[in-house]
């Protein structure tokens, strides 16, 4: 109980603003000195202290306050309750978990990185690594979130249609170069599956900025009919070491020491599983018949689409001497669909995508996005894109004024 | 010692927006030409031609525009030549999106636009265009589905928004 004498009993100088801790501290030492009692190393100065009273102050409501981390199960169901949240857990944005996130820019907190639509929310600095926190996300990845946001809010992206659709689209992180290794992101087995903290948390982070800042709340700003379970996260690396070809980022034009964050509006992927071919030819086959479908939306809008090849799958094509552009020019021209089951979808097809009744699925090599990832066994991965009216978009991870990033330590010696 | 337990703040993740407010059009008195923005999604060609043959004394002409995308700036400044634009359909996401960013451009343009949505995306629509600074944008809501209906059907739920369509043109008979 409170001792509502406790200020009497206690001196307070007439230079303090009430709280005796100082006069109780110089009075017992004054007393032990008095007594000739000398300090041995480790003795607790509040046994003394204890003496004279059990408030270290007075005045005050409290004389010691202890901070704790919310609770996580309050704050996740009432997150979620606001619709703030994927609908896992989170963890509670706290000013202390942002401020280390907050290490890892070399921008303001609130300088803002991207618009975004529909809701036209100012994507600060912020405001990405409070979305961040709750994701999971670990200090570190802050550089490539922010640039993930940065990514999507370029026009070409389409991001307001890509939000807002009915279509089950999602949004394919990719990253390459050396950042993408310092944080350890999965580019290996298992790539697109659970088990790795920055595949799951990089694109979580992206997806809960997407619902917090540009609004795409299902129902509200996201109307997918069904959705996807790639929305939670679709996020991984490039085996660069793994591919026989020039990885995603030095196609793109820039230097293989540039880290760099690609977003692609894709579906969640679909397998390829092809044990048997043993050339190139054949193994493409399989990969075109599973890409030429009818209820795509590249059957209809003709567009981008995102093929991650198996290292193996992408051994036994250039072991048989075919170059990247090789392999993208091949699937081109053969992954058609028939006109008569192409034009179901939603916007009619146009007559420029038709060719003796049959539609390609892409409008160009280059549309056909390819990177290798994943571990070993013969499976390759497809995720049909959103269509004529998304492309995606490279953007190298950078400081403010424009130099390539090396390692996610250096924004620590800009600060 | 009295201790006391602080549960730490937690900090907001929703951002904040800028809206600023657009000046909505006035629709002239009297309408001379309607530009029909056709974007290509099922039956709103149907829509459209069911709207044209239902106002008299007006010459109209048809662009097409994609659904799912801005309209190109050619596509706009085509449309923009009538007096006033009526664009179809939102039926959908992404459509809807594109309907209402494509009339606000117009509107930006000094032209001015109907805009026809279907009743379970027009909530959205209205919240779109709040969020771009034109609350009043005109909106008229059609009977939910379009697609996958017969054309006897479509044009039955188009001529049950004609009152709607001729009240915002001030349309006599």
């Amino acid at each position: 109980m409170r001792d509502n004498n406790a200020k009497a009993k206690v001196k307070v100088s007439k230079n303090t603003c009430g709280c005796s801790i100082d006069d109780l501290i110089r009075e017992n030492l004054d007393n032990d000195k008095n007594n000739g009692k000398q300090k041995i190393k480790g003795e607790k100065e509040e046994s003394s202290i204890k003496t004279n009273s059990d408030r270290l102050c007075a005045v005050q409501e409290s004389d010691l306050e202890v901070y704790v981390d919310p609770d996580i199960e309050k704050v996740s169901y009432d997150f979620y309750m606001r619709k703030l949240t994927d609908g896992f857990p989170i963890v509670p944005p706290t000013r202390e978990r942002l401020l280390k996130f907050l290490k890892y820019t070399d921008r303001q907190p609130y300088d803002v990185i991207a618009t975004l639509a529909p809701r036209r929310g100012n994507a600060t600095v912020e405001k990405i690594a409070i979305n961040s926190v709750m994701a999971g996300c670990i200090p570190a990845f802050m550089p490539v979130v922010q640039h993930a946001v940065q990514a999507v809010s370029q026009e070409k992206f389409n991001l307001p249609g890509v939000n807002a659709t009915t279509h089950p689209v999602a949004i394919s992180i990719i990253l390459n170069g050396p950042i993408s290794r310092e944080i350890a992101v999965n580019s290996g087995i298992g790539c697109l599956e659970p088990g790795n903290i920055a595949n799951a948390t990089i694109g979580r982070a992206l997806r809960l900025c997407l619902m917090n800042i540009a609004g795409a709340v299902p129902g509200i700003g996201d109307h997918a009919t069904l959705g996807s379970p790639a929305k939670y996260s679709f996020c991984f690396g490039e085996a660069e070491n793994e591919s026989p070809w020039k990885p995603l980022h030095v196609e793109r034009g820039f230097k293989s020491d540039v880290s760099t964050v690609t977003v692609i509006a894709a579906e969640a992927p679909q397998n390829v599983n092809d044990h048997r071919s043993r050339n190139a030819e054949d193994l493409l086959d399989t990969i075109i018949n599973t890409a030429a479908v009818a209820g795509c939306n590249n059957s209809h809008v003709p567009g981008e689409f995102l093929l991650v090849m198996g290292p193996e799958h992408a051994k036994t094509v250039a072991d048989d001497g075919w170059g990247k552009e090789d392999l993208k020019r091949y699937i081109h021209e053969n992954a058609i669909v028939p006109v008569e089951l192409a034009d179901r979808g939603g916007r009619k097809l146009d007559e420029q995508w038709i060719t003796d009744d049959e539609v390609k699925i892409t409008r160009s090599p280059k549309d056909v996005v390819i990177v290798v990832a994943g571990g070993p066994g013969r499976h390759s991965m497809i995720g049909h894109g959103f269509g004529t009216s998304s492309e995606s978009v490279t953007l190298p991870i950078t400081f403010k004024d424009g130099t390539p990033v090396q390692s996610v330590q250096d924004f620590k010696s800009k600060k | 010692m009295r201790v006391k337990i602080v549960e730490r703040e937690v900090l907001d993740p929703l951002a904040d927006s800028n809206v600023e407010k657009l000046e909505l059009i006035p629709i002239p008195k009297d309408i001379k030409r309607i530009s029909l923005f056709d974007n290509t999604k099922p039956n709103a060609d149907v829509i459209l031609g069911t709207i044209e043959k239902n106002l008299n004394n007006i010459t109209f002409s048809c662009v097409k525009k994609p659904a799912g995308a801005p309209a190109t700036d050619e596509q706009i400044n085509k449309v923009a030549k009538a007096d006033l634009s009526i664009l179809a359909l939102g039926d959908c996401g992404s459509c809807t999106t594109w309907v209402i960013l494509d009339a606000i451009r117009l509107e930006k343009q000094g032209n001015p636009t109907i805009s026809i949505c279907s009743h379970r995306f027009a909530p959205f629509a209205h919240e779109l265009a709040r969020s771009h600074g034109m609350e009043n944008l005109r909106i008229i809501e059609i009977e939910h589905p379009i697609a996958g209906q017969s054309r006897a059907e479509v044009r039955k739920k188009t001529l049950k928004i004609m009152e709607a369509v001729k009240a915002l043109l001030r349309f006599e008979e």
